[in-house]
């Protein structure tokens, strides 16, 4: 069967080589045969051209049997198919202008898809980093019902007592590790460094088959109880950085958090942990109360505590199915602990930002992105259709005529077909160039954004198989949809009219394909006018991000953090500290005043809890903050009511409040809320003071009711504080530093300017603004050039009937009017639909970012006008080319 | 749309491939001399359209149960002239073998009725 193929591959392959002597040899062969047959009729009497017909005659088609066999010979189809291709290319390059503008479109459309999906792909499909990646899977544990569980973390982590369970019942692992993830502590060094790590099992670097570069992994016995184990592995990075990879550093013991760790080994080069923050040192999960000091989580006991981020790699042969099936038992047979509640398991083969949290966040905000992107590539789509479509009434006869003399209507779809498909190509192959320096340009963008103080990420965002596929199904798919409604439309002709047409007529497949053109500009109009509503939508939140009045004051402000906690500090020793540091930080050069406050305003965290108000039966969840009397000063938030807390108060942490004027309007509505009291759990608290409303928790929003606790001793071991200085932020910054470190020479601290905070809340509207005011220009040069051209084809099309109307008498005015009409009317259309689909989603819009509202009147007003002055004017110019034809060249023309 | 008016059935086909083989069995030999000896043997009870060979002999060639080769004619002409390879061979002493089972099973069926 095979060598049959195979000899005949070759014969054909030869014959290939001498394609003239094929069809030689067949002309030969029959006339070889003819001549014998005439020779022998002849010699049986009859005369010589009589014979000659008859021997033709015993033949059959001579023409046929030569076709058969050439057929058997050749590749045909590979050929016609290549014939095709060549056509096509012929005549693309015959119109190097439709040509340009086309691929140009393509290759925006895909390029810029290809460049964000590189982007997803880098942040959420491509797998980890480590040695046979694909046998490596992510376990999470989705909660349903009611059921107590701690959080250190997320809620998908799983508990030390689960992972135990997970690892010895489980039959598909050959191995399963468990680690805490974004674990932070301080190196004690000259300059004490704040650094990201995890605790893990001691299965840790088997599982992931990652080998130390010098010295060894965790054994077994490193993870032998709880506190055993004081070893930690450091990353390759940091041994460079803050070892000067020295390799005597093995054996020596370092500090974390405190903590002495004896350094066991070194990870390779360019392995750092499975998450998307590097992590700079790994250290045995036992180790966990020792590196986390304070906590108020019992982390190896609490059997209903996440805290353990899951990975495990399959034996070989087992597949998901078999791996969800056999641990869902385990799973089972765990909830019987917590009735009214149930866990369900998410198994997915391993990849950065895989948690089921992380994991819905990206696909969400990734699939709103490539939606956009997608949009724009449906823009372009229409565009080359709409190019198409004039071409093929361009060569609306010379299909007509190829019709009428046989050729099948499949036959032309498909060479219609390979034209747009090749043209889908060339821009495909243009877009992935494109999209290779957008990704670039998209991901430096993304990085420069990122609020100060963002660690280093470890993903790897370049272009690989996936976006190459992704590009290529994309450059398919996109061939089809803009080459089959015009190849199908263009073969529909009816021969008749088509052939006797002469330059424009009324038949009925021209009028069909002037509705499906203005079909298309109205999509396309409509999606651009999506797309540039939501980018001004998004630049207005922007504008009011940028310009909102949060309510207090930042100039001069310096906010410290400090983590008492981490550093073993108790409640009696953090009271001192912070005496102590507050009484260096007030005799500072131009400092005026010292605030403390345990969550600085806009900080990325804050607190809320139940209150119950008088007149109420239920708590009602408020955010609040516990400050010192100085808060108010320096941040300048006058008081509306009442008055400050006394320093006694403050120091005591009496029960007292202050409630800001939204808390008071609500609550009290308009009578004198200061002495009154609210309750806080069991705890009775009295007004003494009405804030001003300042956005302290968040901002761009209606103010809401806040309330300011005393910082008391209670809350020493946590507050940040805020310290006002007259003399520049450089310096302020340098001499907290010095104060702090003279207090306590190995205590991590972070200064950063107050108005910082600020753009933490700005960061998403820029980044997404940014994105969207790019991709809305993409979609207005896109969509324009579609009117333009549109608009360029029907006054071109019309210039005869101009001619007849200018002669017959008709003013200038009435003809630009028609002209304008005509191409206006599936604008307008699109235009209405575009907005209308548009303020049907602001509201989606709204809620994700900050400051943004839905019914933005100058949004609205602005881009429609925009839109159709430019759709005008891009319309205008080819009617006016067209009307400045005279009369009588038009008259002639065809 | 050629291709299936050329295929006039497995058994049509078949039986003009087992001709052309037979005829073939005999010595090298031009299509012209293969279409002479099948009117010749067949006292032109089978009547093919001559150009119906050249396909049949191409196909037969691209299977490798043929081998080709030009040479010179009887009256010194330029003819291809065909020869069984030792496939071809094969093939004709099994399709040969099959024809007769197959007609011996259909005289069979005759004679009962």
């Amino acid at each position: 069967m095979i060598s049959s193929w195979l000899n005949k591959t070759i014969l054909r392959l030869k014959a290939l080589k001498r394609r003239r002597q094929l069809d030689r040899d067949l002309d030969d062969e029959m006339a070889f045969h003819l001549a014998m047959r005439a020779a022998k009729l002849e010699a049986l009497g009859r005369d010589p051209a009589a014979a000659q017909h008859a021997a033709r005659r015993r033949f059959g088609n001579i023409g046929n049997v030569k076709e058969q066999s050439r057929a058997m010979w050749t590749f045909t189809s590979l050929e016609s198919w290549w014939t095709d291709v060549r056509y096509a290319g012929r005549s693309l390059a015959n119109n190097p202008g439709f040509t340009i503008v086309a691929v140009l479109a393509i290759a925006l459309g895909i390029g810029v898809n290809a460049g964000i999906f590189s982007i997803l792909n880098g942040v959420a499909l491509r797998l980890l980093p480590i040695p046979s990646s694909r046998q490596v899977v992510s376990v999470d544990q989705i909660f349903h019902g009611k059921l107590h569980r701690n959080v250190h973390g997320e809620t998908t982590l799983v508990s030390y007592s689960e992972y135990l369970s997970y690892r010895s019942d489980n039959h598909v692992f050959s191995g399963l590790l468990a680690y805490e993830p974004f674990l932070m502590a301080t190196l004690a060094s000259a300059s004490p460094k704040q650094l990201f790590g995890a605790a893990a099992s001691c299965n840790y670097f088997d599982v992931l088959q990652i080998a130390p570069s010098a010295g060894r992994a965790f054994v077994d016995s490193d993870c032998a109880a709880s506190g055993t184990g004081a070893v930690v592995v450091i990353s390759d990075e940091l041994w460079h950085a803050s070892f000067a990879a020295d390799p005597a550093i093995l054996g020596k013991a370092i500090r974390l958090n405190r903590a002495a760790f004896v350094v066991i080994g070194i990870a390779p080069p360019g392995f750092t942990g499975t998450e998307p923050i590097p992590s700079a040192f790994w250290v045995p999960f036992t180790m966990q109360p020792s590196i986390e000091p304070g906590r108020e989580m019992d982390a190896l006991g609490d059997a209903s505590l996440s805290w353990l981020a899951l990975l495990g790699r399959l034996r070989p042969g087992v597949s998901l199915e078999q791996t969800r099936a056999d641990l869902a038992v385990i799973s089972a047979r765990l909830d019987q602990r917590h009735p009214g509640g149930f866990a369900t398991l998410v198994i997915r083969p391993a990849t950065f930002l895989g948690r089921q949290e992380e994991h819905s966040f990206v696909f969400g905000v990734g699939g709103i992105i490539l939606a956009a992107t997608g949009l724009v590539l449906l823009i372009a789509c229409a565009n080359v259709a709409n190019l198409l479509l004039a071409r093929a009434s361009a060569r609306h006869k010379e299909i007509a005529l190829r019709l009428s003399i046989g050729a099948s209507r499949w036959r032309l779809i498909r060479q219609l077909l390979t034209e747009s498909l090749l043209l889908a190509f060339i821009g495909g192959a243009c877009g992935s160039v494109i999209a290779f320096w957008s990704f670039q340009g998209i991901s430096s963008f993304l990085l420069a954004h990122l609020p100060r103080n963002f660690p280093p990420l470890a993903l790897n965002l370049a272009p690989d198989w996936h976006v190459l596929a992704y590009a290529f199904v994309l450059t398919v798919l996109t061939g089809m949809v803009f080459g089959v409604v015009p190849a199908l439309q263009a073969t529909r002709a009816e021969l008749n009219t088509a052939l006797k047409e002469e330059g424009y007529g009324a038949a009925g497949s021209a009028r069909r394909s002037g509705r499906l053109r203005n079909t298309l500009v109205g999509v396309q109009v409509a999606v651009c006018m999506i797309l540039l509503l939501a980018a001004a939508l998004l630049m207005r939140g922007l504008y009011i991000a940028q310009t909102v009045d949060p309510g207090f004051r930042m100039g001069g402000v310096a906010s410290i953090s400090l983590d008492l906690r981490s550093q073993a500090y108790d409640d009696k020793r953090a009271a001192v500290f912070q005496s102590q540091l507050i009484d260096r930080l007030v005799s500072l050069p131009g400092v005026d005043g010292v605030a403390q406050a345990e969550h600085a305003p806009l900080d990325d965290d804050h607190n809320w809890t139940g209150f119950l108000f008088p007149g109420e039966h239920d708590n009602i969840d408020v955010e609040f903050d516990n400050v010192s009397p100085a808060f108010f000063t320096i941040l300048e938030i006058p008081f509306v009511r009442g008055g400050n807390f006394t320093e006694a108060e403050s120091r005591t942490g009496a029960n007292v409040a202050i409630i800001s004027e939204a808390a008071a309007r609500t609550h009290w509505h308009g009578a004198d809320p200061v002495g009154q009291t609210i309750r806080k759990g069991k705890q009775e608290l009295q007004i003494v003071g009405v804030a001003r409303d300042a956005q302290i928790a968040r901002l761009g929003q209606d103010p809401r009711p806040y309330i300011y606790l005393p910082a008391g001793p209670e809350q020493q071991i946590r507050v940040q504080l805020l310290v006002h200085s007259a003399v520049p932020f450089r310096q302020t910054e340098t001499a907290i530093r010095g104060a702090v470190h003279m207090v306590d020479p190995d205590m991590p601290v972070d200064v950063t300017p107050l108005a910082d905070n600020l753009e933490i809340w700005r960061t998403p509207s820029r980044i997404v603004a940014s994105l969207s005011a790019a991709l809305g220009a993409l979609a207005l040069v896109l969509a324009i050039t579609g009117v333009y051209g549109v608009a360029s084809y029907a006054s071109s099309r019309r210039i005869r009937e101009i001619g007849i109307r200018v002669a017959l008498g008709a003013g200038s005015r009435d003809v630009m009017g028609l002209l304008l009409r005509q191409v206006m009317r599936p604008v307008l259309v699109g235009a209405v639909v575009g907005i209308a689909v548009c303020a049907g989603v602001s509201s989606v819009l709204s809620a994700m970012l900050f400051g943004l509202r839905s019914y933005d009147p100058i949004a609205f007003l602005v881009v429609p006008v925009l839109l159709l002055g430019v759709a005008l004017l891009a319309s205008y110019l080819p009617a006016r080319r067209a009307m400045r034809v005279d009369p009588v060249t038009a008259l002639r023309y065809e | 749309m050629t291709a299936k008016k050329e295929n006039p059935g497995d058994l049509l086909q078949g039986t003009l491939d087992l001709l052309i083989l037979k005829a073939l069995a005999r010595g090298p030999q031009h299509g012209y001399g293969v279409a002479e000896w099948i009117h010749a043997i067949s006292e032109d009870i089978l009547r093919v359209e001559e150009g119906a060979l050249y396909p049949a002999l191409h196909r037969l060639e691209l299977r490798g149960l043929l081998a080709a080769e030009w040479g010179t004619s009887e009256n010194n002409r330029r003819a291809k002239y065909y020869s069984l390879t030792a496939a071809g061979r094969k093939e004709l002493a099994q399709e040969t073998e099959h024809w007769r089972r197959l007609s011996g099973a259909v005289a069979r069926i005759l004679q009962t009725a």
